[in-house]
């Protein structure tokens, strides 16, 4: 297949990528079974009550309750989440399940630990990091580009 | 999600497996393998380009959050099969979308706080199977066990040799 062509299927399949990006965003509301932090964002109280999934940072610790705040298009959302004795220091992850309170409270229902600390986010990164500094060195070793034909193709032929 | 070398290694010990029943299965094509399971991770690229950047330039929703299911790994797929010679788009695709729906399986096995994963399955459809909450994605015993799998796997494939 000529290079002219192989560019040609690349960009549609590029294409295609965006196209599952926009439609994605589109369709999350319909998606979607509970309150975004862009519409907690907007209007907090029309929500109370209501039961939500959500993740965000935690910026203080308390025996029993956590304060965690969620990103959102319009800024940052905080929320007082009661009911959890979860072991997570400020600048940990955590995924929240429960209802809104009056007041920007969630009473969880159940909260995940995603993150004990914010060291546990840069573990995270340094093993992605060596997984793919030791994959390319790897991949390199059994596959080379081709400079004429822009291929990729084995080493040992 | 798991960290990325965690689902480097699952791929890999699940492909070298697959190398003692398919015969044309050697290791170059193990690497192919195991890079289809980065694919899911292309999501992380929401790092540097936040997606609410993109959708003030383009003017549309825009959420970069697809690469990480099914049909962004299908797609992606694709992408990188063009890089190979025109006879090995079906090994190269195959073993490519193999691995990244081994790394979405994977995390879709991990908690979440009302107990449903996230619709990996998209755009097939946009119901968020259930999870067994296996596992966190910060927890290194995922890893560990992980490079414990991937090491027996390497140990039996060589006995074998």
């Amino acid at each position: 297949m000529t290079l002219r062509r192989r560019a040609a299927a690349a960009v549609l399949l590029l294409a295609a990528v965006s196209g599952l990006c926009v439609h994605w965003a589109a369709t999350e509301p319909q998606r979607e079974a509970y309150p975004q932090p862009d519409e907690l964002a907007a209007d907090y109280d029309s929500y109370v009550g209501e039961e939500i999934r959500v993740a965000g940072r935690v910026t203080a610790a308390e025996p029993s309750a956590l304060t965690v705040v969620a990103d959102s298009d319009r800024g940052p959302v905080e929320l007082r989440v009661t009911g959890t004795s979860a072991a997570v220091a400020p600048g940990g992850i955590v995924q929240v399940y429960g209802k809104l309170r009056p007041g920007r409270e969630l009473a969880a229902r159940n909260v995940v630990v995603v993150s004990d600390s914010g060291g546990a986010e840069w573990y995270k990164y340094g093993v992605s990091a060596v997984g793919a500094v030791g994959f390319l060195v790897v991949f390199l070793r059994q596959w080379r580009v081709d400079p004429a034909t822009w291929t990729l193709e084995a080493r040992d032929g | 999600m798991a960290d990325l070398l965690t689902h480097l290694l699952v791929a890999y010990a699940l492909c070298t497996v697959a190398t003692w029943r398919v015969d044309w299965l050697d290791r170059r094509w193990v690497v192919v393998g195991v890079g289809g399971a980065a694919i899911p991770d292309l999501v992380k690229v929401r790092l540097v380009v936040p997606p609410s950047a993109v959708e003030r330039a383009l003017g549309v929703p825009f959420d970069v959050a697809p690469l990480s299911t099914l049909g962004g790994v299908l797609l992606v797929a694709g992408l990188v099969t063009l890089a190979f010679e025109r006879d090995r788009w079906p090994r190269a695709y195959g073993l490519l979308t193999f691995g990244g729906v081994s790394a979405l399986v994977l995390d879709g096995l991990r908690a979440f706080a009302d107990g449903r994963a996230s619709a990996w399955l998209y755009p097939l459809t946009g119901w968020r199977p259930p999870t067994p909450g296996l596992y966190v994605s910060s927890d290194p015993r995922v890893l560990l066990a992980a490079a414990l799998l991937a090491a027996a796997v390497a140990a039996v494939d060589r006995a074998r040799q």
